[in-house]
C-alpha cells in the first residue's frame, strides 16, 4: 500500500515540476524572433536635428534599468556628482544591474530584458544576433534624438553595422581620425630601470645578439634582479606575443589583405629564439610563466625586474608609480628594445575601432527614447567632459587649446582623500561610454611614471581595425578548432622560450604547424579572410 | 480462497490508514515540504536543460526555440582529441587520488583512535583538518609559491646541499602527482572524521575480551576495528569509485598553466572553458551528460562488487 501512496506522491511531484518547467517555456517562446521596429511609440516631445532631445523633454520620472555585465561595476546611481548631473539634466533614474555572461544568458532565456545592456565581447553570439533583442540606435536617434548622430562617430557607427544598421555603441572605440591627431596614447613599451640603464653603460637592445649581450651584462651587474620579465600569463599570452609583433612590426595581414600568421612570422621567431638564448642563460625566470597577476604587480612595483616587456603600462601605472615615487633614480624609462630584424618600424596598437564595452537598447524597454537621449547625451562633449573630469570650474579648467588641467582643489582632494575622490566625485569611472580622445586632454589622467612611455611610443601608433573581430563565430567546427590551435600556441610559445637548444626550438615550431594542419587550419584562414573583407569594406563606407 | 477475500476487502481500508496516519503525522510530514521544493526547483527542473546536448543553442534563443540536432554533439566530442585528454587527466588523478587518498584516512583514523592522550589528540587533529577549511585559491597560490624556483621546496633542498632551481609547476609530468598529492594533504585528515565516528560506536569490551585472550593492538586492529568498520568503509569505496570521472575544478583553475596544461586539464576545467568562455552551451552540455551517465554506471557496478564482498548486502 505504500507503494500506492509513493506512486501518487510522485505523480504529483512530477506534474508540479512539468507545470513549472511547461510555464518556464511558455514565458520563453512568447518571446518574438524579429525586431521589428514599425511600432515605436511616437516621440512624446517635439524633435529637433539642432538641440539634444533631453533639453526639450519635460517627462518626471524616468526610470530605466541598465544591465552591465561586469561584476565590478559599481552600481551607485545619483550619489556622486556625475550620475546627480545626469538624473538632474535627464530626469531620469538608472537602475543599475550587475552580473556575468551566466545572469545575461537567464535574461536572454526569460525574455524579460533590461532597458539597457552593456557587454564586452563584440565577438560574442549575444552581440552578433543583437538584430533579435535590441533597437537600432538609427532608427530611434531619427524618430528622437537625431542629435545623436552629431555626437557619435559615423565611423563608429559604421562598425557595428549588422546589415545597415548599428544596434551597439561601444566605450574607447578609437577610429582612424584619432590614431591621426595623436590625442591618444600608446601604452606598451620596453621599459628599463635608470639605475641599471646607467650601470651597464652601452647596450644596444635593440638586436638580438645585443639584446642577449645586454641582459648578461645586467646579470653580472646585478645578480639580484631577474634581467628580463614581461607580463603575467593568466589573462592571455603574456605581452610576449601580440606586444612583441608589434614592437617588431610584424603585418597584420600580407599585402593582398589576406590573413597572416603573425605567430609564425621570421622575424618574431628570430626573437623568441634570442629569448630562448636568455633563458637557457638564466636571465628569464621560470616563475615568469607561472605567476599570476598579483605576482607580476608585486614584483613590478619592488622593481624586481632589471627591464620589462611591458604590455599595457596605463593598467600598471600604480605599481610603476609606487616604485617609482620610492626610488626616483631608478624608475622605469622606456628605451628602444626588441626591434625588427628585417627594418620594420613598430607598430604599436591601442584599444581599436571595436572599443572595451559595447552598449545596446533592447527592444523590450518602454521608454526607447529616454534611453537614446542618455546615449547622446554621454557622448556628447558635455557629457564627455562631465564621466571624465567632474565639475568645471570647481575641478578643472579647460585652456583655449583644449587642455584639461585640474583645480588645487581637485588636485587636493585627489591625493589626500581618495575615497571621496571617488564616492563623491567618481572620477573616471563611471567609463561606460568613455572615450581615450577626452581622457587624454588632462595628462594628469595617467600617472607620472607612465608619461615618459607614452612619449616615447607616440609615433609608432597604427590601427589594427581590419583584423578585429576576424575570429569564426562560436559554436561552429571553426571555432572549435582555433581555441584548440590557440591552446597548443600558448604551450607552444613557452616550450620555445624554454627549449634548450635551437634544433628542440625548431622541432616545436615544426609540431606546431603540423597541428594547425590537423586542426582545419585553411578552414579557419579562409573564414578570418572573408571578415578581413568585411571589415575593409565597413571601413571604407 | 476466504483469505483473500478478506485481503482484498481490507486493502482500501489499509489506504484509509496509511491515509489516516499521515494526516496524523502532519506537522512532521510538512517539515519534508521545504527539502522537497529544493529539489523540485534545483534538482528536477534543471534536468530540462540537460535537452541542451541534443541542441544546437545560442544565448540569444530559448531552450525550446533551439533545433534539434540528435546526436551531433556526441560526434563531435568523439573526435575531440581536448577532450580525451582531459579525461585520460581526470582519470590519472583520481586513480592516484583513489587509491592514496581511500587508505590514508583509515590509517590515520586508526592511528589517533588509538591515542590515548586527548590533548595531544586534539592538537593532532585540528592539524589535520585545518587544509580542509582553506580554499583553493589561497592553498594553490602556497602551492604555487613553494613549487617556483626560490620557494620552499627548492630552498629546503638547497640547504640540504643539493643545488636546484626548477619551477615544478612548469613540469607536466609531475603535475598529476602535484595535484593529487595537494589534495591529499588537503583532505586525508577530514576524510577520518567519518571513521572515528564509527571507531568510537564499538564496544569496548570486544578490546578488553581480546586483551585477556592476549591479543597484540595490531591483532586488535585487524580483528575487531577494520571488521566493525566494513560498511563505513565499502560505503566510501562506492562513492570514491564512482567518483572516478569528477574533477576538482577550482584546483585545476588555480594550478594550470599554459605549460602543464596538457596534463592538468580535467573534464571539468574543460566544460568550464567551453561552455562558459567559449559559450559553446550545447558541447558543454553533452559533455556533462555523457560523465553523468559514465559515473552512475560505475556508481552501479561498485555497489554490485561490494555488495557481493558484504554478504549480499548494499550498503547503499
Amino acid at each position: 500500500m505504500k507503494k500506492r501512496a509513493w506512486k501518487i506522491l510522485a505523480t504529483s511531484l512530477l506534474a508540479v515540476s512539468t507545470a513549472v518547467v511547461l510555464g518556464a517555456c511558455g514565458s520563453g517562446s512568447k518571446k518574438s524572433s524579429s525586431g521589428s521596429n514599425d511600432n515605436l511609440p511616437d516621440s512624446p516631445y517635439k524633435v529637433s536635428k539642432e538641440t539634444p532631445a533631453w533639453k526639450s523633454d519635460d517627462r518626471k520620472n524616468n526610470t530605466l534599468t541598465w544591465y552591465v555585465n561586469a561584476d565590478w561595476w559599481n552600481k551607485e546611481y545619483g550619489k556622486d556628482y556625475i550620475t546627480k548631473t545626469i538624473k538632474k539634466d535627464l530626469n531620469l533614474n538608472i537602475k543599475f544591474i550587475t552580473g556575468d555572461d551566466t545572469k545575461l544568458n537567464t535574461y536572454f532565456a526569460s525574455g524579460d530584458m533590461p532597458d539597457i545592456v552593456t557587454i564586452g565581447d563584440p565577438n560574442s553570439k549575444v552581440a552578433r544576433t543583437a538584430k533579435q533583442w535590441a533597437y537600432p540606435l538609427q532608427d530611434l536617434a531619427t524618430k528622437y534624438d537625431p542629435y545623436f548622430y552629431k555626437v557619435a562617430r559615423k565611423d563608429t557607427l559604421n562598425w557595428y553595422k549588422l546589415d545597415g544598421k548599428s544596434y551597439g555603441y561601444p566605450n574607447y572605440s578609437n577610429t582612424a581620425a584619432d590614431y591621426k591627431s595623436g590625442n591618444i596614447l600608446p601604452r606598451d613599451a620596453f621599459i628599463i630601470r635608470k639605475d641599471v640603464l646607467d650601470a651597464i653603460g652601452d647596450q644596444d637592445f635593440t638586436t638580438p645578439e645585443g639584446f642577449i649581450k645586454g641582459m648578461q651584462a645586467i646579470k653580472t651587474k646585478f645578480p639580484k634582479l631577474t634581467p628580463f620579465g614581461f607580463n603575467d600569463f593568466s589573462g592571455g599570452n603574456s605581452s610576449l606575443e601580440n606586444v612583441v609583433q608589434d614592437m617588431l612590426g610584424v603585418p597584420i595581414t600580407t599585402k593582398a589583405n589576406k590573413y597572416y600568421d603573425r605567430d609564425l612570422d621570421s622575424d618574431y621567431l628570430t626573437w623568441l629564439n634570442a629569448f630562448r638564448e636568455v633563458h637557457s642563460d638564466g636571465n628569464i625566470s621560470d616563475d615568469s610563466f607561472t605567476d599570476d597577476s598579483d605576482a607580476f604587480n608585486e614584483k613590478v612595483s619592488n622593481g624586481q625586474y632589471a627591464t620589462i616587456m611591458m604590455g599595457s603600462d596605463v593598467n600598471h601605472g600604480t605599481n610603476l608609480q609606487d616604485f617609482a615615487s620610492k626610488n626616483p633614480n631608478s624608475k622605469y624609462v622606456a628605451i628602444n628594445g626588441i626591434q625588427s630584424t628585417k627594418g620594420n618600424e613598430p607598430t604599436l596598437s591601442q584599444a581599436g575601432i571595436s572599443g572595451w564595452l559595447i552598449s545596446y537598447i533592447s527592444n523590450k524597454t518602454k521608454n526607447p527614447a529616454k534611453a537614446i537621449q542618455l546615449f547622446e547625451y554621454l557622448l556628447s562633449d558635455k557629457g564627455q567632459m562631465l564621466v571624465s573630469f567632474g565639475e568645471k570650474g570647481k575641478m578643472y579648467t579647460q585652456a583655449s587649446n583644449g587642455q584639461v588641467t585640474w583645480t588645487k582643489f581637485a588636485n587636493n582632494v585627489q591625493l589626500n582623500e581618495p575615497t571621496k575622490w571617488q564616492k563623491d566625485y567618481r572620477i573616471g569611472e563611471f567609463i561606460l561610454f568613455g572615450h581615450d580622445r577626452y581622457k587624454a586632454l588632462n595628462k594628469s589622467s595617467y600617472v607620472e611614471a607612465v608619461w615618459q612611455m607614452q612619449d616615447w611610443g607616440k609615433k609608432y601608433l597604427k590601427p589594427q581595425f581590419k583584423i578585429e573581430n576576424i575570429a569564426p563565430d562560436p559554436s561552429t567546427q571553426e571555432s572549435r578548432a582555433l581555441s584548440a590551435v590557440q591552446t597548443n600556441w600558448s604551450t607552444t610559445m613557452v616550450s620555445l622560450i624554454r627549449s634548450k637548444d635551437k634544433a628542440e626550438f625548431d622541432a616545436n615550431v615544426a609540431k606546431y604547424k603540423k597541428f594547425q594542419k590537423d586542426n582545419n587550419i585553411s578552414g579557419i584562414n579562409k573564414i578570418r579572410n572573408e571578415k578581413i573583407q568585411e571589415n575593409i569594406k565597413k571601413l571604407n563606407e | 480462497m476466504l483469505e483473500e477475500q478478506i485481503q482484498h476487502e481490507r486493502r482500501p481500508n489499509k489506504f484509509v490508514n496509511w491515509c489516516r496516519e499521515w494526516i496524523h503525522q502532519w506537522q512532521l510530514q510538512s517539515m519534508v515540504i521545504p527539502g522537497i521544493i529544493f529539489m523540485v526547483i534545483f534538482n528536477f527542473i534543471p534536468i530540462y536543460g540537460l535537452t541542451l546536448a541534443f541542441k544546437s543553442y545560442s544565448v540569444t534563443s530559448t531552450m525550446a526555440d533551439a533545433p534539434w540536432v540528435q546526436f551531433q554533439n556526441f560526434k563531435t566530442i568523439i573526435s575531440d582529441k581536448y577532450f580525451w585528454q582531459s579525461v585520460q587527466n581526470t582519470v590519472g588523478i583520481s586513480a592516484i587520488k583513489l587509491i592514496i587518498e581511500f587508505f590514508l584516512p583509515i590509517i590515520l583514523a586508526i592511528l589517533i583512535f588509538e591515542l590515548k592522550w586527548t590533548p595531544f589528540k586534539k592538537v593532532v587533529q585540528t592539524i589535520t583538518y585545518l587544509p580542509h577549511f582553506l580554499s583553493w585559491i589561497i592553498l594553490g597560490g602556497m602551492l604555487i609559491t613553494w613549487l617556483s624556483s626560490n620557494g620552499m621546496m627548492n630552498q629546503v633542498l638547497n640547504a640540504l646541499g643539493i643545488s636546484v632551481h626548477t619551477n615544478y609547476m612548469l613540469d607536466g609530468n609531475k603535475y598529476w602527482w602535484i595535484a593529487s598529492l595537494s589534495d591529499v594533504w588537503k583532505e586525508a585528515g577530514w576524510g577520518t572524521i567519518l571513521y572515528l565516528a564509527t571507531m568510537s560506536k564499538i564496544d569496548p569490551t570486544y578490546y578488553e575480551a581480546a586483551e585477556m585472550d592476549g591479543a597484540s593492538k595490531l591483532r586488535q586492529i585487524w580483528s575487531i576495528t577494520i571488521p566493525e568498520m566494513t560498511n563505513i568503509i565499502s560505503l566510501n569505496l562506492i562513492l570514491s569509485v564512482s567518483g572516478l570521472f569528477n574533477s576538482n575544478l577550482d584546483q585545476t583553475l588555480v594550478l594550470m598553466n599554459s605549460q602543464n596544461q596538457p596534463k592538468a586539464e580535467v573534464i571539468n576545467s574543460y566544460v568550464y572553458r567551453v561552455g562558459l568562455t567559449q559559450g559553446d552551451f550545447s558541447y558543454a552540455t553533452a559533455v556533462g551528460l555523457g560523465v553523468s551517465i559514465i559515473s552512475v554506471i560505475l556508481l552501479i557496478v561498485t555497489n554490485q562488487i561490494t555488495k557481493k564482498l558484504n554478504d549480499n548486502q548494499s550498503v547503499l
